[in-house]
């Protein structure tokens, strides 16, 4: 790793040894010959297939009507199974469940958690690595040991078939996103902003509020996305609450795969992907910027 | 789409001698404590009640549990019992399950690094359209929730899909690998591919250009300036993509639930159906602990990584 000053003069240099070097750049290497090309293309094409096959072979299914095996197209398509699927009253609410817990969930996780994320990242307390490596405990050990041995605390709380207990599993699984990701933002504001305000005469809290908030946002909203698809996603916990009568979309999932035919599967798979692709789209550009990648360095 | 490093090292340097210059301040101290009451209460202590029972320990908030399960192994000296472990680590069918378990999650593992440094490495080196393109499709999964995922991916690798489809359209028999191991680690790699390449890529993309062209013109060639400039320095990227997709594919239940075979399977699915299904909650316990310990050692070798370069850093 280099230090400061190397890296400085590294990006005073950068443009003209950029300039010099681009052509060379792209003639020399493994990658410049024309078998390097047919291997990427051939990757690329491998991706496209390996990643999207899956998907776009889900998504004709929500529309098809009969399917002979061989052929890469359904035989007719129908809405029937659309119709299937919102006349249903038990999907009806387990979306409605779905989404009125899953941002409770990113709301009491940002309470508890976001706090704790300001101190990781600006005062030194005791035991405060402890306290850093014991939070990503809860992500190195497998959910589903943990709900087993969960259940016995759930009996004894009388917490199973409850939403509380539905959303106290739920946070669990966000705490690691909901203080890592915005500590690692919270970190990176530089404080001579935030004592150049002071001197300018702002108050502590409005230093805060428009600068610290502001320039930690980016990171709190991508952990705020993953808290939310984490818990929106959360099936295995929320199934072993057995809340029959608060079943959420993933749980319900699991019943459909095994009920239904195929199609309606395909149809809710479709709902069920709503809500994360949107939300993802909108924080694409920070997750892509290196938040989510910054949050899960221990510093 | 440009995958970039953020928080520059002045910045983490700089408020990192503040904090230092503020000594274990209460404040934070009291600030810091809500999330970690909430994982002591309801982590820690259903994992230490939880390895009391496992050891035969049928009292306190394992009445209950043991009460309603099946098959479960009392204390009968001060320390407990090891019957249940015994009983699970002489089960043919438990021993077989951990053997996929590891297959799986090594496999996985490997592969996911394979592509990720991949596209990683070419980003880095070669940037372009086509670059985006491929760190673009790499990304997809992580806007998939996991349960549709796997369905997805049984259906096309299915006796009647895409897969199959295509081999008998050209007149052959094409493999059928739904409900097989291979899916799993076909829906594994699919679902941890997201978060390697965003680490990977995050730390390839912070390296100096300056470096990678003083190499280039020292002679070093695209394989040579790979091994011995780029993975170094991205070394500790690599090693918690590396753990943290270990981490999930070792104790992941909902990838081999819908896509795997009923037996040999993994662990996952083993504990959470001598759970639920066959009621003998002890037994589960212990598989949970085997993973627990496996994990354990994956998660030390991260912490140990992220060490190490915060010592190299000055940091600590």
């Amino acid at each position: 790793m280099t230090t400061t000053d190397d890296t400085a003069a590294i990006v005073a240099q950068e443009p003209r040894a950029r300039l010099g070097q681009s052509v060379r750049m792209r003639s020399s290497g493994a990658f410049g010959s024309v078998s390097g090309k047919v291997l990427i293309g051939v990757f690329v094409a491998f991706m496209v297939i390996f990643i999207l096959g899956p998907l776009l072979w889900l998504a004709v299914h929500a529309f098809a009507s009969s399917w002979t095996f061989p052929n890469l197209w359904p035989n007719s398509w129908t809405l029937r199974w659309w119709q299937t699927v919102f006349s249903d009253h038990a999907l009806g609410v387990a979306v409605q469940n779905s989404l009125v817990i899953s941002p409770l969930v990113v709301l009491f996780s940002a309470i508890i958690c976001l706090p704790a994320a300001y101190a990781f990242a600006r005062f030194d307390f005791f035991a405060r690595r402890t306290f850093l490596v014991g939070l990503f405990a809860t992500n190195a050990f497998p959910k589903m040991g943990l709900f087993a041995t969960l259940a016995s605390l759930f009996y004894a709380l009388n917490l199973m078939n409850t939403v509380v207990g539905i959303i106290i599993v739920q946070i669990l699984g966000t705490i690691v996103f909901m203080t890592w990701i915005p500590a690692a933002a919270f970190a990176a504001v530089p404080r001579s902003l935030e004592e150049a305000a002071r001197d300018a005469g702002a108050s502590r809290i409005r230093v805060f509020f428009s600068i610290t908030l502001r320039m930690a946002m980016p990171g709190i909203l991508v952990a705020a996305v993953m808290s939310f698809l984490a818990a929106f996603d959360e099936a295995q916990g929320t199934y072993l609450v057995r809340a029959r009568e608060y079943f959420t979309m993933p749980t319900e999932m699991y019943t459909l795969v095994l009920n239904y035919p195929k199609q309606v599967a395909a149809v809710f798979s479709i709902l069920l992907s709503i809500p994360s692709v949107v939300l993802m789209l909108a924080a694409r550009k920070h997750i892509m910027g290196g938040q989510l990648a910054e949050g899960f360095q221990i510093r | 789409m440009v995958v970039n490093a953020v928080a520059p090292p002045r910045a983490a340097k700089e408020s990192r001698r503040h904090r230092s210059g503020a000594r274990l301040s209460p404040l934070g101290f009291v600030m810091a404590l809500p999330p970690i009451l909430i994982v002591l209460l309801f982590v820690g202590v259903p994992v230490v009640s939880a390895l009391a029972f496992s050891l035969g320990f049928t009292g306190g908030l394992n009445s209950i549990v043991s009460m309603i399960g099946l098959n479960v192994h009392k204390a009968d000296a001060w320390w407990g019992t090891l019957a249940a472990y015994q009983e699970v680590f002489s089960n043919p069918q438990f021993l077989a399950d951990l053997g996929v378990t590891v297959l799986v999650t090594v496999v996985s593992a490997l592969i996911v690094l394979f592509m990720a440094m991949g596209i990683g490495l070419y980003l880095r080196m070669r940037g372009g359209w086509l670059a985006n393109v491929l760190s673009g499709l790499a990304v997809i999964p992580l806007f998939i929730p996991v349960v549709i995922a796997s369905w997805a991916i049984l259906t096309f690798y299915s006796g009647d899909g895409f897969v199959r489809s295509v081999f008998a359209l050209v007149g052959l028999q094409g493999p059928t690998w739904g409900y097989t191991v291979v899916a799993i680690v076909i829906g594994s790699v699919w679902t941890s591919l997201p978060f390697a390449v965003l680490m990977i890529a995050s730390g390839l993309q912070a390296i100096p250009d300056a470096m990678i062209e003083t190499a280039r013109d020292a002679g070093a060639g695209f394989v040579r300036i790979a091994v011995s400039i780029m993975m170094p320095m991205a070394f500790v990227p690599i090693v918690i993509a590396a753990t943290f997709t270990a981490i999930g594919v070792i104790g992941s239940f909902t990838v081999p639930y819908f896509t795997g075979p009923n037996a040999p399977t993994m662990l996952g699915v083993t504990l959470t159906s001598y759970f639920t299904s066959y009621n003998q909650p002890q037994q589960s316990i212990v598989m949970a602990f085997t993973i627990f310990i496996a994990a354990g050692a994956i998660g030390a070798f991260y912490v140990w990584a992220n060490f190490r370069s915060a010592k190299d850093q000055g940091r600590v």
